[in-house]
């Protein structure tokens, strides 16, 4: 054991407290604003209604699948190399997180396509590169649980991350071309609104409000992380009695 | 030294031949049952045959690979070729091509046999012949690295697949589709070179990455 990796968690988890409490405040305001703003003061749309104002939280949750993905893989690139512990919780607990936006990107997804193309899903080349990535989560998620040696289950975990991103712009773009050659221009592919400077600062907003949030859960998580991997040391014990 | 894992491994599968008939009978059997799940509608058939062909190939090669760590895991040769001077990519890398050589080339060369059941033209077989040779290898490869990373887990009947099945994504969007254009008529020449391409990526590189993930695995 290397005393320095431990110190590092330690100063991690005795630090970050306050910050985590900080930053989930900030990120609450900031996420009631946006929402004020992007469902009452950004004009309607001349030719989806209101249904369109769903994009404020549909693109930003989809913008952040596939950039927690980035985070994780970088995070689990490094953990691998230099052997950082920190990094190693950082990876598998963005693993999580991404999944969720993923989720929510797609039900977002599937409630907006309901009134825009008339049903909930379509075998589009985005949907289904997307649901794809849902899978590419849950099988990193599934394999770190199923390790009962959480260390060795983070590092494969990594791997498998490492190895889901080189795939990542291949599966994109084979199932693009895919798409092109079986369905054709049969479905109006959905092309973000030539945006007015009204609606896309709003949407900017929560782009900005969404990584603060990943942020903000991700210190959250990663503190849990840190607990559940040092629960048994000597310095958590006397931090948790003082 | 290499000569000798070579015949070992030849030697496993010629031991027990169910390695290499089982896979053989599964596939046969899975293939029968989808005409009495869809139907006896020939023209149906006819056109989905080759979807059928793939998805069976993938349910074979998981079934083959999602456990082929696991013996020389539970002996301990995995440590042993680790830890010995030779290069354990070039075993490896025997190991792949024979893993795919006893289970899924027999299922290759039986395709005839399904293609006068299911009334698949020459041309299309052809086809279909030719994906399969390129994207078997990938498959078993991919489902190779799976069992790699879920060697560790002691119950690990359905992570393996779970894990792989998204990384065939690719090979059968480019091996569907060629067999789509052929029978449409089409050229089909853009999707097997892919489809080689992919091969040649994935074959030199997985031995590595192989090597890599047994090193995880085996330090606990």
């Amino acid at each position: 054991m290397n005393i320095s990796k431990i110190a590092n968690l330690k100063y991690f988890y005795k630090h970050t407290k306050n910050v985590s409490k900080i930053l989930s405040f900030i990120t609450f305001s900031l996420f009631i604003v946006g929402i004020f703003w992007g469902l009452y003061i950004a004009p309607k749309d001349y030719l989806q209604g209101d249904s369109y104002r769903i994009i404020y939280v549909h693109v930003p949750a989809a913008w952040l699948s596939l950039q927690v993905y980035i985070v994780m893989a970088v995070t689990g690139f490094i953990a691998l190399v230099w052997k950082i512990k920190i990094m190693e919780i950082i990876s598998i607990q963005s693993a999580s997180i991404g999944a969720y936006f993923t989720l929510i990107a797609l039900v977002t997804g599937m409630i907006w396509g309901k009134p825009t193309w008339g049903t909930y899903w379509v075998w589009d080349a985005r949907l289904t590169s997307e649901l794809i990535l849902l899978f590419l989560y849950i099988g990193i998620i599934v394999i770190y649980s199923s390790f009962t040696d959480k260390r060795q289950g983070a590092k494969i975990a990594a791997l498998l991350a490492i190895v889901g991103l080189i795939n990542i712009p291949i599966i994109h773009y084979s199932v693009e071309w895919w798409n092109t050659l079986h369905q054709g221009p049969t479905v109006t592919k959905f092309e973000k609104p030539s945006a007015h400077i009204t609606m896309l600062m709003p949407l900017l907003y929560m782009l900005l409000v969404f990584n603060l949030y990943f942020v903000t859960v991700l210190i959250k998580r990663v503190r849990l992380g840190i607990f559940q991997r040092e629960k048994n040391t000597k310095w958590m014990e006397n931090y948790l009695n003082d | 030294m290499n000569s000798i894992i070579f015949k070992k491994e030849i030697y496993t599968y010629f031991r027990n031949l169910n390695y290499i008939f089982l896979p053989l009978i599964f596939f046969f059997l899975v293939i029968s049952i989808f005409p009495l799940v869809i139907g006896p509608n020939k023209s149906l058939i006819a056109k989905i045959i080759p979807g059928i062909i793939w998805i069976t190939i993938i349910f074979t090669s998981l079934l083959s690979s999602s456990n082929f760590f696991k013996d020389d895991y539970n002996n301990g040769i995995i440590e042993m070729y680790l830890t010995s001077e030779k290069s354990i990519e070039f075993i490896l890398f025997l190991k792949i091509i024979i893993c795919w050589f006893f289970t899924i080339f027999p299922i290759i060369i039986f395709i005839p046999i399904v293609s006068i059941m299911f009334n698949i033209s020459l041309h299309t077989l052809t086809t279909i012949f030719l994906t399969l040779l390129l994207g078997t290898p990938v498959l078993v490869s991919i489902g190779i690295f799976g069992s790699a990373l879920t060697m560790g887990i002691s119950k690990n009947n359905i992570l393996g697949p779970i894990i792989t099945v998204p990384f065939y994504i690719p090979v059968l969007i480019f091996s569907a589709s060629a067999i789509e254009s052929v029978s449409n008529g089409l050229p089909y020449d853009l999707q097997i070179y892919v489809l080689l391409s992919i091969l040649l990526l994935i074959l030199p590189t997985m031995p590595y990455l192989l090597k890599y993930t047994l090193r995880i695995s085996i330090n606990n």
